[in-house]
């Protein structure tokens, strides 16, 4: 424990390998994402995005390599530990608790939280209806939409007033309407101090939102810097073209 | 801001009226509930036939924990009755306990058999069904093989205390309403809330930051105390208890039909459900005594079928809106 290497950085990943089988999905990864920044991860379907999320919020466990959040080594911790260090996620295709209402599935993050029902409840009610979601609050989570159901993992994720956020495709499967929505969300996400993990297809929003872009290919990072860097880089575009 | 606040205040008071609603509700059932479960013995109706609806709204209801709540299918449900059963039967042969002082250690002994199981938690769906079952017909086999003169053989073991079957029948009803009011809390606390997402998504709520390991041991330690008392109580009730029936797989399958009947996940469901399935089966029987099981068997064929989700379950499926208000 004692030799990994941890900085101040919001996320810390280093050296991360992650095989399933004879398929190598993680080859060594070394990232890191600074305090209230976005962090914009781009890469080919398969190239390790989704792999890289389930390491860092410990649902996966990595081969080797070690993961720290705010500093402090994750590496070994269990998924809710790692929540309970105040890491938030959503899911490339969502997970919301089906058969609980929707603010049911709001006060699960927050279940031990030391704090009066009415008072979570009504936290809860806010962010709801800050998603456009409050007339449905009573209705089960499988009743909404697939965007809904983004949204519902969204403001589920803010609940607990997370430290770092990881979202997943925030905007597969989303309407154009929406998807503005979702992106003024995480602007105002990220106006609120959060570092954002940002994995998306969507090169624009990509562009648009974050601070720094990532390119993994193949389990690497291939390229890492501003967004003007990686538009230019040759190796992204090749990885994009030539896939 | 004050947008905010302005929609608020209306949600607030409509809170407290669902709550209220919800809470009288639950009165009215528990209050109708016992008062026609306590005039049974003055009023000299059949004895038996209700003692055995209070035991089976018992299981039922408890079944409702592990299978409603936590997503499992204990298929050898009974495993937990059957060890509560002989408890409370050997400390009062064998070492001559009150039988009073001796329920308590049925439910002991149940939670404990829960927690030797707890490791088959890991698992689901089939697999945690199969262990499940495969593991009471080890219980069974254990105290077929103990000696003769602690479990009484094949002959069973027979509790040679004074048969005291009003007593026994009020006892019943404390541990029925003691078990309703268990789950009327835990339908409406965080572990409950806790419980339910586990079901839904495990891996989800872990990342969300539930301990999906020790809630749902919780739930599951619920689940087995129930039943172990049960047991414990039908030894002391009918005075004698022998593997054969103590262990009957037949005992897990009337649980669940009468859960699903009523409908899992909700509290009314399981009584309901036993509620009806348990006089179905007594009218049927009335009726057609030759053809009972066949006929019971075609009932709840025709009520998986058209009501998969039970009374209450589909019901509630109908109107949505009355989730927050039926108990
Ligand atoms: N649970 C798993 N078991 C086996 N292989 C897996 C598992 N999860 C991911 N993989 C493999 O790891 C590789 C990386 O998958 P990952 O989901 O991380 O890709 P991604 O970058 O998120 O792709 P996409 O853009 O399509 O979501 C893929 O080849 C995938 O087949
Ligand atoms: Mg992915």
């Amino acid at each position: 424990m004692s030799a990994t290497k941890t900085t101040a950085a919001a996320i810390g990943v280093h050296g991360l390998h992650k095989r399933f089988g004879g398929l190598v999905a993680l080859d060594g990864i070394e990232l890191e994402a600074r305090a209230a920044e976005v962090l914009g991860i781009i890469g080919v379907n398969g190239a390790g995005k989704t792999t890289l999320m389930n390491c860092i919020c410990g649902i996966y466990r990595a081969d080797r390599g070690s993961v720290s959040i705010g500093g402090r080594d994750m590496t070994g911790l269990t998924p809710h530990e790692i929540a309970h260090a105040g890491v938030g996620r959503t899911f490339q295709i969502p997970r919301v608790f089906r058969k609980m209402s929707l603010i049911d599935n709001l006060l699960v993050p927050v279940l031990d939280r030391n704090q009066t029902d009415r008072a979570l409840i009504e936290r809860a009610e806010a962010m709801l209806e800050q998603m456009r979601l409050i007339e449905l609050r009573h209705n089960f989570a499988e009743e909404l939409s697939g965007g809904q159901q983004k949204l519902l993992e969204m403001a589920r994720m803010l609940m607990p007033e997370p430290k770092v956020v990881m979202l997943d495709e925030p905007f597969a499967g989303v309407h154009p309407t929406l998807c503005r929505f979702m992106i003024e969300q995480i602007e105002a996400i990220a106006a609120g101090g959060k570092t954002v993990l940002l994995i998306s297809h969507d090169l624009t929003s990509i562009y648009r939102l974050s601070h720094r872009v990532a390119a993994l290919n193949q389990g690497r990072v291939i390229a890492e810097g501003s967004v003007d860097e990686i538009r230019g880089n040759p190796a992204v575009v090749e990885a994009y073209l030539g896939a | 801001m004050s947008l905010k606040t302005n929609a608020a205040a209306p949600r607030a008071s409509e809170r407290e009226s669902a709550r209220r609603i919800y809470f009288t509700l639950a009165a009215i059932i528990g209050g109708v509930v016992s008062v026609y479960f306590v005039l049974v013995p003055v009023l000299k109706l059949n004895l038996a036939f209700h003692f055995y609806l209070m035991l089976w709204i018992t299981m039922a209801s408890a079944f409702n924990v592990a299978s409603g709540f936590s997503g499992y299918m204990p298929f050898g449900y009974v495993a937990f009755y059957g060890v509560g059963a002989f408890t409370t039967a050997i400390l009062v042969q064998k070492l001559h306990f009150p039988v009073l002082a001796a329920l308590p250690f049925s439910g002991i002994a149940g939670v404990t058999l829960g927690l030797m199981f707890a490791p088959t938690l890991r698992l689901s769906g089939i697999y945690f069904a199969i262990v499940s079952l495969a593991l009471a017909g080890i219980c069974r086999l254990v105290i077929t093989n103990l000696p003769e003169e602690v479990t009484g053989g094949s002959f069973g073991l027979h509790l040679g205390s004074r048969a005291e079957p009003v007593l026994s029948f009020y006892v019943m009803m404390c541990v029925m309403l003691l078990a309703l009011g268990t789950i009327l809390w835990l339908s409406r606390s965080r572990l409950g809330k806790a419980l339910r997402a586990v079901r839904d998504d495990a891996e989800a709520a872990d990342m969300m930051g539930v301990n999906v390991v020790r809630v749902r041991l919780y739930g599951w330690l619920i689940a087995a105390f129930f039943p172990a008392l049960c047991g414990g109580v039908e030894a002391w009730y009918t005075n004698v208890v022998d593997t054969e029936t103590a262990f009957n797989t037949l005992t897990t399958a009337k649980t669940v039909i009468y859960a699903v009947a009523g409908g899992l996940g909700t509290v009314t469901g399981p009584i309901v459900g036993a509620f009806t399935m348990v006089w179905l089966d007594e009218l049927i029987w009335r009726e057609f005594p030759r053809i009972n099981m066949l006929i019971l068997g075609i009932a709840t064929v025709l009520l998986v079928l058209f009501l998969p989700r039970g009374l209450i379950g589909t019901l509630l499926r109908r109107r949505p809106q009355w989730r927050r208000y039926i108990p």
